[in-house]
């Protein structure tokens, strides 16, 4: 799936959890650049990801999650 | 030692210039030695102690990674380092009560330095950090002087880059370190120390107080806390700063807080992004499968957890429990409160979530400071605005010179506060001509001699 594509899917589930229609993710978007992202929303905003995507991130890959980009880039090497 | 002492002023000089005179490879040995005699001038034992922990932090970490490198045990070495090390806290902290003797003291600083190495050795785990092979640079991480009593507890990606290559302070730096420092002793001297003894009154003799005096005694303590804790930090920091150093901000205005989640992300940072990096976000991550229930049982966790690294005890349990459970609450609540906002309006509601969060945080100081739980609810039942004889009780002993004093220092750091989140007030301070600039310090300094209670040398969170 293209970066794209993926990051289209991402800006829906993000509204959805964050409860936000002006949530619009780039690759380089961190937690601090979005509203309500936070660690409290963390953890659902994952679990949202992977049952879409039906992939598991480990405690490994969460903890390497320094951006949309590296999340954009975990979910292709899973999908792939 | 403390920072407010003739003994910690003479050792910091004496330090201080030999940092400034000798070359690079010397200041690591200036610091350590500073920090050695700095631990060993409360009791030797203190220091051995630390010296066992840096040490076996020091070993651990190297194992932690080779065994990463062979791909052989990393996870054992680990969770075996972090078991010994939580233990020989938990030895030390109980130990009284374990042995039923009355013996044992405490190290200082343990529970800031122990919680500094399991940052590391976790990190290291984690893969995100290297370990450190120059030994005198994990001591200076592990031993500062400046945050070893009660922290902030530092970031081995912030701080070891630092302590690898030491250099002078700026002119800059010097000088906002000097004017942090102040505003430590102003908010020390001026407010907490002024306040605390009627405060403890209070709360030592809360069978025979009225009821007004315990509510002022509660509304009063997150001030006299704030005040004594973040004067602290604010010394330790400007210290810091007249070494080169940037340590961790420890408070971001946390009264203007308008949820109890928020408040946690403005109080004792260190302490509460500690929780939240290595205990909360595992925790969180092994129940997301139970969606807001996950993370209602890795809120109520973490903070009970928080809540007990202040002390043996279940007054500290509980304190932790009321956070937990007022910010599980506040996430059940959100889509409530949203419409409340929208109904009574941006500003009101702001000004109401402020002062509500204020007081759940003083109910919860009530378990914080009491002796037991028992106590604390005798506390909570009898507030009220009851008086024995007449409303002068309001004042809780203290005189007007007092209130005064600490009612304008109060209103003082309160303006502080607000303007440093606009912005750094220190910075455009500095664009004021010589003649406000030095009005401003020589007020400053006159006050703080002419009004500050000089004669208390302890801090608070040097208990813990």
């Amino acid at each position: 799936m293209k970066t794209t594509e993926l990051l289209e899917i991402l800006n829906g589930i993000f509204r959805k959890v964050l409860k936000r229609e002006d949530i619009t993710l780039t690759e380089s978007t961190t937690a601090h650049d979005v509203d309500g992202w936070d660690s409290l929303t963390n953890m659902i905003l994952l679990t949202e990801i992977e049952n879409k995507f039906g992939v598991r991130f480990s405690f490994r890959e969460i903890v390497k999650l320094k951006n949309v980009g590296d999340l954009c880039q975990t979910i292709q090497n899973k999908t792939k | 030692m403390s920072f407010i002492s003739i003994e910690f002023v003479l050792l910091f000089l004496i330090y201080f210039t030999l940092y400034h005179f000798v070359g690079d490879k010397g200041r690591k040995f200036v610091l350590l030695a500073a920090s050695g005699v700095f631990i060993g001038y409360f009791n030797t034992v203190f220091l051995f102690t630390a010296l066992a922990v840096s040490l076996f932090t020091y070993g651990a970490a190297i194992l932690i990674e080779q065994a990463h490198e062979k791909k052989r045990g990393p996870r054992l070495i680990y969770w075996s380092s972090i078991s010994c090390l939580i233990l020989c806290w938990i030895g030390f902290r109980y130990a009284n009560r374990l042995t039923g003797a009355t013996g044992f003291i405490f190290p200082l600083g343990m529970s800031f330095y122990t919680f500094q190495a399991i940052g590391y050795l976790t990190e290291v785990y984690w893969e995100e950090e290297k370990a450190e092979r120059h030994l005198i640079d994990l001591l200076l991480y592990m031993l500062l002087f400046m945050k070893f009593l009660s922290g902030p507890i530092e970031r081995s990606a912030d701080l070891l880059p630092q302590v690898h290559k030491l250099s002078p302070a700026s002119y800059p730096m010097m000088t906002y370190g000097l004017k942090l420092i102040v505003v430590g002793l102003v908010k020390k001297l001026l407010l907490a120390d002024h306040i605390a003894p009627y405060i403890d009154g209070v709360f030592d003799s809360m069978h025979t107080a009225s009821g007004v005096q315990l509510f002022m005694a509660c509304l009063l303590y997150p001030v006299e806390l704030y005040a004594d804790f973040s004067g602290y930090t604010d010394m330790a920091i400007g210290i810091g700063m007249l070494f080169g150093l940037k340590l961790s901000p420890n408070f971001a205005h946390p009264f203007a807080a308008q949820t109890t989640a928020e408040f946690w992300r403005r109080w004792h940072i260190s302490l509460s992004s500690w929780v939240r990096d290595y205990l909360f976000l595992p925790l969180s991550s092994l129940t997301r499968r139970w969606g807001q229930w996950g993370v209602a049982v890795s809120l109520m966790v973490t903070f009970i957890a928080l809540g007990i690294w202040h002390g043996a005890g279940w007054t500290f349990a509980v304190y932790g429990l009321i956070q937990g459970l007022v910010i599980v609450w506040e996430l059940r609540t959100e889509k409530i409160r949203n419409k409340v906002r929208e109904h009574i309006g941006k500003r009101l509601f702001a000004t109401l979530s402020v002062i509500r969060t204020y007081l759940i945080f003083a109910v919860s100081l009530v378990f914080f400071k009491a002796q037991s739980v028992s106590d604390a609810f005798y506390f909570l039942r009898n507030i009220s605005f009851q008086t024995h004889t007449s409303w002068k009780e309001i004042n809780i002993g203290m005189s007007d010179h007092i209130c005064i004093v600490a009612g304008s220092t109060l209103l003082l750091i309160l303006l502080y506060d607000f303007f440093m989140s606009k912005g750094d007030l220190h910075l455009r301070f500095e664009k004021q001509s010589a003649l406000v600039r030095w009005t401003v310090y020589y007020l400053i300094v006159f006050a703080v001699f002419a009004y500050g209670k000089f004669g208390t040398e302890d801090f608070i969170y040097l208990q813990f």
